[in-house]
């Protein structure tokens, strides 16, 4: 388990505007917050709410127009200070793991390799677990060679956790997870979200529509309009 | 159980997502393997076989009558039409030369024979000397019997391929169309590789007196000391009345310069093919790099830098053309034959050898240019990829 109140990250005034011709679009407006190393954290609003643009900006996707994010104590970017895309790989494959609404296996290779795919790009030192272990863990122990093509959905974006889990991230970001997926595997991915963040004390930040999987959260927040509600 | 996959495992699976269209391709990278290695084996091909075919001819200089000197050419290698004659007294001139160890003396007769094939065909008897014809033809083996027994005898040796052409053996009679003239065959050469395989060789006398040329000639071999200075011998020899004088090295010359040609046009061909095939490298990576958008950013959002990215395109660009390659040379090794026949068919002369000389190191040059050429084609599709933004993959999820 993570020590308690040693915060994961922190989020100072953040705003994200994008310029579409004249006119000026603010998806995300002065948005400051924290989380701690071991929380659940979910983000809900409406569509168009600036949820994805604020987790993207929290997970290193994007630079935020203005203000400041700090990971594990260390000033990411400041005031007027944006990060090359160079950089923010650097501290993507550090620190987070990614999962999607779309699962974007490779379809030519199997489960194992699919999970094994981020090690072709760039392995932690300190990624020594078995990537078995964590397939046993989703329960996908007797899927390793199937192929994307021959799993079920709830199964593919296991596939998709595990693959993000493979470098031993330490905050696992969850954007709209289980968009698409039927209400019995959203519960079962909830329930997978929920395990690795109570047993493995895995920072998680999800993105939902969903307010029943939001629940599996410690905390929720709710944008609207770019703005903590 | 493996815990490791490489880029170049990701690489190569990432190619079997569209097996027809990377099959096609690696097909159009095989063609054009195949046609540049079958070039380059031309040229060294045909170079040495037409070497081969002149120090096969026994004799260095030729010396006709005047006339066309591609004719001439065409006479010392092939036997031709066209016939120019000179006069047998020029043999006694020529062996006056210092630099002349031995001259034979030579003419050839051609007649129609409407029984040839299926709407008839051109016969062609050369007369040689009984006495220098085979010395300085030592090379020549016999099948069956030997040469003329008599300098004016009825009688004719005939070529391994023009014997079987005939069906006759030893014993057999020949006819001479129109001429009504029959001829007893005394010997069949064995397979020597070159024009002589389908020569029919009667003693010169015998064919100055059935075609009324007495004293006539069509060409002099002229075996030359191995000190000699060939350009000053020629010079002397062009002192003769109304005589054309053709050495080994203008004969390859001639030959080379008509080549050319058709060397420039399978080039052309093999160029066009290349760039065809770059194009369609260049296509299949660049559809797969835009088919694969979304799934290049996930990667990125990995940690993948932008040079793993463009090292995975890129060499998914260098299978293709490995396989492709390897896969060309392949054919070309296989298919060795019928491209010389194809070859022959283009060419105005080639010599009796083997036109395509293909070899492991002609191999391994055709696999370094087309690997170069796959190199070049994927810089672009693999430069695409390597800009792909996740963030711009990930927003066309919607929100």
């Amino acid at each position: 388990m993570a020590p308690e109140n040693i915060l994961a990250l922190e989020a100072f005034n953040l705003k994200k505007v994008y310029k579409r011709g004249a006119e000026e679009i603010v998806a995300v407006d002065d948005v400051s917050l924290s989380v701690k190393k071991g929380d659940f954290v979910s983000f809900i609003g409406p569509s168009g709410s600036g949820k994805t643009t604020l987790i993207n900006i929290l997970g290193c996707l994007d630079n935020a127009t203005s203000g400041s994010l700090k990971i594990g104590g260390e000033t990411v970017f400041a005031e007027n200070k944006s990060l090359s895309e160079s950089e923010l790989t650097r501290i993507r494959r550090r620190v987070f793991g990614y999962i999607f609404q779309k699962f974007y296996l490779v379809p030519t290779l199997t489960v194992l390799e699919n999970v094994l795919l981020p090690f072709a790009f760039f392995q932690k030192a300190e990624a020594t677990a078995d990537p078995m272990d964590i397939l046993t863990f989703l329960g996908l122990e007797k899927r390793v060679a199937h192929r994307p093509s021959e799993l079920s959905g709830g199964e593919m974006q296991r596939v998709a956790i595990a693959r993000a889990l493979v470098n031993k991230p330490e905050i696992l970001l969850a954007d709209e997870p289980t968009g698409n997926l039927d209400s019995k595997r959203s519960e079962e991915i909830g329930g997978v979200l929920k395990q690795l963040n109570a047993k493995e004390g895995l920072t998680v930040l999800l993105v939902t529509h969903n307010p029943s999987l939001a629940k599996v959260a410690d905390r929720t927040i709710s944008l609207h309009d770019g703005r903590i509600a | 159980m493996t815990k490791k996959i490489s880029i170049y495992q990701v690489a190569y699976k990432n190619l079997l997502r569209k097996k027809t269209r990377t099959a096609l391709t690696i097909l159009g990278i095989g063609l054009s393997a195949w046609v540049l290695i079958s070039l380059l084996g031309f040229n060294r091909g045909y170079e040495s076989a037409l070497n081969k075919d002149i120090d096969n001819m026994g004799f260095q200089v030729l010396v006709t009558a005047k006339g066309c000197p591609y004719e001439a050419a065409t006479l010392m290698l092939k036997g031709g039409t066209g016939l120019r004659y000179m006069k047998e007294s020029v043999i006694a001139d020529i062996l006056k030369h210092k630099e002349v160890q031995q001259v034979t003396p030579q003419l050839m007769a051609a007649v129609f024979d409407p029984n040839k094939g299926e709407s008839g065909g051109i016969n062609a008897y050369l007369g040689v000397d009984p006495v220098t014809f085979p010395a300085m033809k030592s090379y020549l083996k016999f099948k069956q019997g030997g040469w003329f027994t008599q300098s004016d005898a009825l009688e004719a040796v005939v070529g391994y391929e023009a014997a079987e052409l005939e069906q006759r053996e030893v014993g057999d009679k020949m006819l001479i169309p129109d001429k009504n003239i029959e001829f007893k065959v005394v010997g069949v050469l064995a397979r020597s590789g070159t024009a002589d395989d389908g020569t029919i060789f009667m003693p010169l006398k015998t064919v100055q007196k059935i075609f009324d040329k007495e004293g006539l000639i069509t060409a002099a071999g002229i075996k030359v000391d191995k000190n000699a200075n060939m350009t000053e011998l020629e010079n002397k020899l062009y002192d003769l009345p109304d005589v054309q004088v053709v050495s080994m090295a203008q004969v390859k010359t001639t030959i080379m310069s008509l080549v050319s040609t058709a060397k420039v046009m399978v080039f052309s061909i093999a160029l066009i093919a290349i760039l065809i095939a770059m194009l369609g490298v260049i296509n299949t990576i660049l559809m797969s790099v835009l088919e694969r958008y979304q799934e290049i950013g996930i990667i990125k959002s990995m940690g993948a830098m932008p040079w793993d990215v463009f090292r995975m395109i890129w060499t998914e660009t260098v299978i293709l053309c490995l396989f492709g390659g390897a896969i060309g040379i392949g054919i070309a090794f296989a298919l060795s034959k019928i491209t010389d026949v194809l070859i022959r068919r283009l060419l105005p002369y080639t010599p009796t050898g083997s036109l395509i000389a293909i070899n492991s190191r002609l191999g391994l040059i055709t696999l370094g240019v087309v690997l170069g050429i796959g190199l070049v084609s994927g810089i672009y599709p693999a430069w695409r990829a390597a800009r792909v933004r996740p963030l711009e993959s990930i927003r066309s999820e919607g929100d």
